[in-house]
């Protein structure tokens, strides 16, 4: 429960970037109409996993080629990191506020594995619920076995909150 | 290398007995003063013995000890003992001018290259092609990678090229880890086309006494081969991981330009490949040609007013590793376990130029998982100079060798190392997800490429 305004539920929305924009008309329709009874936390995690391969290649290839001159390619790299999920929750903002006028809309970015952060942030930010795609990077998810990304499955084993699994019918 | 005279190792028609060169029986005594069965296997225990606790080092790395400086001290023990005598040594050194000039024209070269925005700018174009759509993003990145490793190296294509294109896809708010894996696996894929594409290609047919240029006909396409077939791999592997479109679309003028690569060092990098389609025609020697380029490169970057210091970037410790590496295994042959190992591969099908391709193209491969690739090809290529082939088989050997060693080292991320070591290492850093699904796919994609070179190698490269 939310300490500030026990009426007003908390949703945290994780999001990849790619997940269908009927994500927010499901959200509706659960939510209520106006979406005015709920307070949305949108999120996104920069994976670190995939950065720690491209920084490490000297390393892993065990080969003494000369090292590339990576003075500021660190800084480039978030920088990078930083503009494309600022921009992914610019546009999500977008939508959540056209399709929820009266929903009040955060959003936030971290780093790490996504599936850990997400439910850091669960905790942290006090949420009542998470919401989440399937599989967010795909097209239509049918339910049935292995329909969920390791992310997702993650999210589902260890939320200390219920958990609303959105699929894209496609 | 040993002191074969260089007339007969070009044409390749030695024929001697497979077991032990005449010249590498010669030196036996040196270490041991007898000349028995005893005494030669355990010259070849003990030359066996630091050559591969130098690559147990050079693998694991205690201590932040350099590859370099692990085969330098590796090659120093092989001569202290005794077993290649250190004028031998020199004179090894001093043969290998042509690979060491080579290396340090192509790091040199990288460096301008990457110094000049080059890979910034094609990858751009790459961003600006594909219009937001990852998988057609994913094409161009294979495309713009395997041409950057077949001119420029497959270690410039890993090393500077991948965090060029992270930038890139994280700047689409794609998950990077597909387009990393590509830039990692197409860089080795695409290395066997040209010689320049990866140092064993030089040393493999340096050693064997080949011009690496005459190789192009056969391996340019087995390189196509190869790129496709990691192509349609990666295609399938992330069918689901890849988005229709990309969640974010930045503005196609927000991309770099090939207006930030100076006008006169573009010109310079196409006279560089243009002298280089010559010199290859013209079957020059590679060294001399690649450092050519190097200094025209220089030269130009120079006048378009750009500061740096001429010899950042150049590989030194590449060329001691490659200088160190050529010593011990020298010390393998002289003890007699690269002619073993030669009549141990090749013995049964030595006079069948097809097999001898097949059997050195997998034995490349499992040599690249179980050391390093350039070890890796250093003692094969020993090998099979040693087994005195016919030249048919020879030329089967060296692309099979080079074809082996090129893509061998996708099965495992280091392209090296016991799998094992290599988890337990990563799993230090913390990283076990990344690398599960490197494995993942370099397990599907390394056979898969190999066996599509190798298929086009038998095709082209085998006379009828």
């Amino acid at each position: 429960m939310s300490a500030q305004s026990p009426a007003r539920r908390r949703l945290l929305v994780a999001l990849a970037g790619a997940e269908d924009p009927s994500l927010v008309e499901r959200l509706a329709l659960v939510a209520g109409a106006g979406g005015g009874s709920v307070e949305i936390e949108l999120l996104h995690v920069i994976d670190s996993g995939p950065r720690g391969l491209a920084r490490r290649g000297p390393e892993l290839r065990a080969r003494p080629w000369p090292r590339p001159a990576v003075a500021g390619m660190d800084q480039r790299l978030s920088e990078a990191e930083e503009e494309g999920a600022g921009a992914i929750l610019a546009a999500w903002s977008e939508r959540f506020a056209a399709g929820l006028p009266g929903a009040a809309i955060e959003t936030a970015i971290r780093r790490g594995e996504p599936e850990h952060e997400i439910i850091a942030a669960a905790l942290e930010c006090r949420a009542d619920a998470v919401v989440l795609c399937a599989r967010p990077r795909t097209g239509a998810t049918e339910p049935g076995p292995r329909s969920l990304g390791h992310v997702a499955r993650f999210v589902v084993d260890h939320a200390p909150v219920p958990v609303l699994l959105v699929r894209h019918s496609g | 290398m040993t002191a074969s005279p260089p007339g007969i190792a070009r044409s390749g028609i030695r024929r001697h007995p497979i077991v032990a060169g005449r010249d590498r029986t010669e030196r036996r005594p040196i270490l041991l003063g007898v000349n028995d069965a005893s005494a030669v296997s355990s010259a070849a225990a003990l030359a066996t013995f630091v050559f591969l606790a130098t690559i147990a080092v050079v693998i694991t790395r205690p201590r932040g000890v350099t590859e370099a400086r692990a085969a330098l001290v590796g090659a120093l023990v092989m001569i202290l003992v005794g077993l290649v005598p250190i004028r031998e040594a020199a004179s090894n050194v001093a043969g290998h001018w042509n690979v060491l000039l080579f290396f340090v024209g192509l790091t040199g070269a990288a460096a301008v290259a990457e110094r000049s925005g080059l890979f910034e700018a094609l990858a751009g174009t790459s961003a600006r092609v594909s219009g937001g759509r990852p998988r057609r993003l994913l094409v161009a990145v294979v495309v713009v990678g395997a041409v950057v490793a077949a001119l420029l190296s497959n270690d410039a294509a890993a090393l500077v090229l991948t965090p060029v294109v992270y930038v890139l896809v994280a700047r689409f708010g794609l998950g990077p880890l597909p387009y990393v894996l590509a830039c990692t696996f197409v860089a080795d894929a695409a290395s066997l086309a040209l010689p320049v594409g990866n140092p064993v290609n030089v040393i493999v047919s340096d050693r064997l006494g080949i011009s690496a240029f005459s190789l192009v006909p056969v391996l340019l396409p087995a390189a196509g081969a190869a790129v496709l077939a990691l192509l349609g791999c990666l295609l399938v592997i992330n069918r689901r991981a890849l988005p229709d479109r990309a969640p974010v679309v930045p503005a196609a003028a927000s991309w770099a330009s090939w207006s930030v690569v100076p006008r006169p060092l573009l010109a310079a990098f196409g006279a560089a490949v243009v002298a280089f389609a010559i010199a290859s025609v013209l079957d020059l020697p590679l060294g001399p040609t690649l450092t050519g380029a190097w200094l025209l490169l220089l030269v130009v970057e120079r006048s378009a007013g750009r500061r740096v210091a001429p010899l950042d970037g150049i590989g030194w410790s590449l060329l001691v590793f490659v200088a160190a590496m050529g010593i011990l295994v020298d010390g393998l042959a002289a003890t007699g376990v690269t002619p073993w190992l030669a009549s141990l591969l090749l013995g049964p099908v030595r006079d069948v130029p097809a097999a001898v391709m097949a059997v050195t193209a997998v034995a490349g491969a499992v040599g690249a998982n179980l050391f390093n690739n350039l070890p890796a090809a250093f003692v094969l290529a020993d090998a099979v100079h040693s087994a005195g082939l016919s030249a048919a088989s020879t030329h089967a050997a060296a692309i099979g060798t080079i074809i082996g060693a090129d893509l061998g080292p996708n099965l495992t991320p280091v392209g090296s190392v016991a799998t094992l070591l290599w988890f337990v290492l990563l799993r230090q850093r913390g990283m076990e997800i990344t690398t599960w699904s490197y494995i993942r796919v370099g397990l599907i994609v390394t056979p898969i490429t190999l066996l599509a070179a190798l298929v086009v190698g038998l095709l082209l490269g085998i006379p009828r």
